[in-house]
């Protein structure tokens, strides 16, 4: 097989054929990975964020075999319903049928490969391709054919020819998808992120407020999604403005608290303060569908962060709002690949949708200056994030350089008495979770199968 | 500059008026461009509105391809203030080294509104957004929905609505003001 493959030795990056008589150069390149890549000791090469080679097996070992998110369910209630996504580089659709059942269809068509749906978001019965007219209906199956007979003949097999499918299910309102055929059910590969999905997505019936904020940011998908999983310590620093404004107590804002590693490379920190951060209107709409473990947490959690493996994150971040009122928001963020060095992200706002109006609306400004394209918070992350990809493509990067990830590395004794499942640490200044994201990423890079 | 009997421009408006407008969103881009932000949130009025839909991707006989039910910017003096707030700080790093933006306001048409008081203008803007040392530009073109109204000799802004041309943006954060 030919493939654009990088010479570890070399730094450099070529096209050739591997030869007889030597280890075909994209087993020396997982080899050399192996050798570099050593989360448990905090060790991450920078050029992983950089590299086409290694992007190129995210997408066919992580990107086309996991769970990946691809719509909240609120945004196709209607039969007909559906929006356009991608799972790794692939375009679908995600549409409900007639039979109201959620559907994730490669939106190719199966003819010549064209686009089949070129709009965000709509309703339809059919789709038909622009080019040849082939029409399948909202449940995959090609329906028409333009000049059948005199094109085809008896020749052409319609019931072959349905758009390609991928395995849909749903939790909590997030609809996923996976190309695996076999494999884990969603609720085994959420495992116990299910719980922590609950807290934030479960607390009420949620709703999603309009279509997501898009953006395009020339950074690696991997750093977003580490850093919610993982990365509390950065708020002192990058997040420092929010403090000297007022919206947060302190630049230690992010330090109090747990953070949990839920397994599958799935992790969260879990902000613990003083007392809840919703009025007792809220929370009583909460204690209606939560456990009395969860309100528990809920009386004393400040802010969540998560990602869930590989690409999506929630997050619950409460700040002292303009009238010195406490407010908080819930987004949902899908980090998604464009290219080793580009990234999508879309990002969605859910609320409660039983809570009164204004406390929709309070929480819709609050997400929108604080997260999201202008977000106040969110604008120095990816400051960041674009300059770390930018510093990374250099030889230096691609040979020497190793990313620090040690933060915690012998204290990782977990908490007795906290409620959630999973592994809780003591505190948010950790790097446990990314040691566990890049472990789960490095074993499922190098397992061809 | 203004239409001088043509009929194209502003045929309800006196030129005076079209003048003011123009040499205000100038002197406002000339404002942000310079990083005056202080001196721009004083343009607008105590009940400003200043909002940014999203744009979509739709069939042409869909329902418009805008949403105001989500947003990029929803703002009102408060939250504009404590943008520029956050602006002053040492840890803004996002527009810490700042931006090189460039504002091109073109195609501005007015239409009175408000009793005389106030005036309905649309225009163009395109901004250039360049950072450290990248030659590539980052571009953020759109169509403003501005209401002015009279404030002494001069406007202030009471409300802006950006609709932005990207679905998808191609900038990394909007750490500027449109």
């Amino acid at each position: 097989m030919e493939r654009r493959v990088e010479d570890p030795e070399m730094g450099v990056t070529e096209t050739r054929r591997p030869t007889d008589g030597e280890a075909p150069r994209e087993q020396r390149f997982e080899r050399w990975l192996a050798e570099r890549v050593r989360p448990e000791d905090g060790q991450i090469p920078a050029f992983i964020f950089s590299s086409p080679e290694v992007y190129q097996l995210e997408l066919e070992r992580i990107f086309a075999r996991n769970w990946l998110f691809v719509a909240h369910d609120g945004e196709v209630p209607e039969p007909g319903d559906y929006v356009t996504r991608r799972m790794g580089e692939d375009p679908v659709i995600v549409v409900r049928g007639e039979d109201n059942e959620i559907r994730v269809f490669l939106n190719v068509c199966r003819h010549r490969g064209m686009r089949l749906c070129r709009a965000d978001l709509g309703n339809t019965s059919h789709f038909r391709c622009p080019y040849h007219g082939f029409t399948y209906d909202n449940g995959g199956h090609l329906v028409g054919v333009p000049f059948h007979k005199e094109a085809y003949g008896e020749r052409l097999d319609k019931e072959q020819l349905s758009l390609l499918q991928a395995r849909c299910e749903r939790y909590a309102g997030l609809v996923f998808a996976t190309w695996a055929d076999a494999g884990p059910s969603l609720e085994q590969y959420l495992g116990d992120m299910r719980w922590y999905l609950d807290l934030l997505l479960k607390r009420a019936k949620m709703e999603v407020v309009g279509p997501p904020q898009r953006w395009t940011v020339d950074t690696n998908w991997k750093l977003p999604a580490d850093n919610f999983a993982s990365d509390a310590y950065h708020t002192a620093t990058t997040h420092a403005s929010i403090a000297a404004i007022g919206l947060a107590p302190s630049i230690g804002f992010g330090k109090d608290g747990y953070q949990i590693r839920a397994g599958n490379g799935h992790g969260l920190g879990l902000g613990i303060g003083p007392g809840p951060v919703v009025p007792p209107e809220v929370l009583a709409l909460y204690e209606r569908h939560l456990s009395s473990e969860q309100i528990d947490v809920w009386r004393r959690m400040q802010n969540l962060h998560a990602t869930v493996f590989p690409n999506l994150s929630i997050l619950m971040s409460s700040a002292t709002g303009p009238q010195g009122r406490r407010v908080i928001h819930t987004t949902v963020r899908q980090w998604q690949p464009l290219g080793p060095d580009r990234l999508e992200i879309l990002s969605w706002l859910v609320v409660e949708s039983e809570a009164d109006p204004q406390w929709k609306e309070m929480c819709r400004r609050a997400y929108i200056l604080t997260f999201g394209t202008s977000g106040i918070f969110e604008q120095d992350d990816t400051e960041n994030w674009s300059n770390i990809t930018a510093n990374v493509r250099g030889a230096i990067a691609r040979e020497t350089l190793n990313f620090n990830y040690t933060m915690g590395i012998g204290s990782e004794e977990p908490v007795t008495g906290f409620e959630g499942p999973g592994r809780a640490l003591g505190t948010k200044f950790q790097e446990a979770n990314a040691r566990a994201f890049y472990r789960r990423w490095l074993d499922l890079l190098l397992s061809a199968d | 500059m203004a239409g001088k009997g043509e009929g194209t421009v502003a045929p309800t408006s006196s030129d005076r008026v079209y003048d003011q407008v123009v040499q205000f969103l100038y002197h406002e881009a000339e404002l942000l461009d310079s990083g005056r932000f202080t001196e721009w949130l004083g343009l607008m009025t105590e009940d400003i509105a200043y909002e940014m839909p999203i744009r979509l991707t739709r069939e042409k006989s869909d329902k418009p391809d805008i949403s105001s039910a989500m947003a990029h910017f929803c703002e009102d003096r408060e939250t504009l203030r404590l943008r520029i707030e956050r602006l002053k700080t040492d840890f803004a790093w996002a527009e810490d080294p700042p931006s090189r933006t460039r504002r091109f306001v073109s195609n501005v048409r007015i239409a009175p509104a408000g009793d005389g008081r106030e005036v309905q203008v649309r225009s163009y803007i395109l901004v250039y957004r360049n950072r450290g040392d990248s030659p590539s530009a980052e571009l953020i073109s759109g169509e403003r929905h501005d209401v002015l109204a009279r404030a002494g000799d001069g406007w202030k802004i009471r409300k802006r609505t950006v609709i932005v041309d990207q679905a998808n943006l191609g900038t990394r954060n909007l750490g500027i003001f449109l």
